[in-house]
């Protein structure tokens, strides 16, 4: 399979676009597929492309129907509650993708400062090259770390 | 990420089942949004739940096109209200913005990813090679209690380090406050006029910190010529 990586904008160029949206449909399918026979449960696609005149459907217009009605005859309430658009699930992405990177900043600033730390303890690195913030951060883990060893030399003696 | 060969039929256990729901149909969303974008086209999807709730996707929404399905009114409007255009002109604009947004944000995580993966790197390679950058478990009870004096040092060292830089600045305040870092409890300011001393590099030591180029040592002599090994 060609894993390039893709950009999330429309494909302006006709043919690539109808061979992508052939291939992503088909795949699209595939998927609801195995999510249907995977966990035994009900699911229905409508598809409404420039490449077909009708609208495209799975599993089959007699499934599609008997999924909407069985959605319809659900309370509008519960309909809604986890009902997204490209707006709402882009959204909900981005903030999920930016808390990862703070999650990921954290760790990395977390891996710098240990660096930083060690390198200090050895007359490595001259602590006036920091500024308030890193000599906090420092402070901090320093203090960490000591906490850590008295712990450890603790249960050593224990 | 797992990939295991999986069979297509019924997930037996039943916890299983659930996470792979959840996993399968966020990627089921992903994927439709994707085409979506890519091929402009538009679309409903619905979903129920193990649990017999109910998920569902739509481009520009679930509603409108439920109803034009089940009305077989197949065909858009030709003749399109100028408000109606100017409506999706707005949200065609906003979902390329999230999409442009969205790519940023990954290509910066994916950024620090890499970036963490190889400071991890230099502190195995790091761990390596100096004993006291071992784990803390991994110390013996000489060992830590070296280390601790060290790193008591440098703690007083930094604290007299932050009063310098902060008095300069003209803060009043000595006290440490929440790290930028981990936004935890307050880290209280030991006082740091106790004077700290210096002690003269060993020649152990100088060998390790080759790569300082700092005039200004301070040292604070691990004593690996202590009989530590």
């Amino acid at each position: 399979m060609a894993r390039k990586k893709v950009n999330l904008a429309y494909i302006t160029n006709d043919s690539v676009r109808k061979a992508t949206f052939k291939k992503r449909k088909r795949g699209l399918l595939k998927k609801m597929r195995e999510l249907s026979t995977l966990c035994s449960i009900q699911t229905c696609a409508i598809i409404y492309s420039p490449y077909h005149p009708e609208p495209e459907v799975w599993p089959s217009p007699l499934g599609v129907r008997s999924v909407i009605a069985r959605f319809k005859s659900m309370p509008e309430a519960e309909q809604s509650i986890k009902m997204v658009n490209q707006e709402s699930f882009l959204g909900q992405r981005i903030t999920k993708a930016k808390d990862q990177l703070k999650k990921q900043q954290r760790e990395s600033r977390e891996l710098e400062m240990t660096q930083v730390m060690y390198k200090s303890l050895v007359g490595d690195q001259g602590l006036q090259n920091l500024g308030v913030e890193d000599l906090n951060d420092l402070g901090w883990l320093i203090e960490k770390t000591i906490e850590e060893i008295d712990e450890r030399i603790k249960s050593l003696r224990e | 990420m797992g990939r295991q060969k999986i069979p297509i039929a019924k997930i037996p256990k039943k916890n299983h089942l659930q996470v792979t729901f959840s996993k399968r149909r966020s990627g089921l969303f992903k994927k439709a949004s994707e085409l979506c974008t890519l091929c402009g086209v538009e679309i409903a999807i619905l979903v129920f739940s193990p649990a017999e709730k109910v998920f569902s996707f739509g481009h520009p929404d679930v509603e409108s096109i439920l109803d034009r399905y089940l009305t077989r009114n197949h065909l858009p409007a030709p003749d399109q209200s100028g408000a109606q255009q100017l409506v999706d002109a707005h949200r065609n604009a906003n979902v390329r913005d999230l999409n442009a947004r969205l790519t940023q944000v990954l290509n910066q995580l994916e950024a620090e990813k890499k970036l963490g993966e190889s400071l991890h790197q230099m502190r195995k390679a790091s761990q390596k090679q100096f004993w006291w950058e071992a784990p803390i478990n991994e110390l013996g009870l000489h060992e830590l209690e070296q280390l601790k004096v060290s790193m008591e040092e440098l703690k007083k060292n930094v604290a007299k380090q932050t009063n310098k830089i902060s008095s300069i600045a003209g803060a009043s305040s000595t006290l440490y406050s929440s790290p930028a870092l981990y936004g935890v409890n307050q880290y209280d300011h030991i006082g740091g006029s106790a004077g700290f001393f210096e002690s003269k590099p060993t020649g152990f030591v100088n060998n390790i910190a080759s790569t300082s180029t700092m005039p200004n040592h301070h040292v604070y002599n691990l004593g690996y010529g202590h009989g530590l090994f």
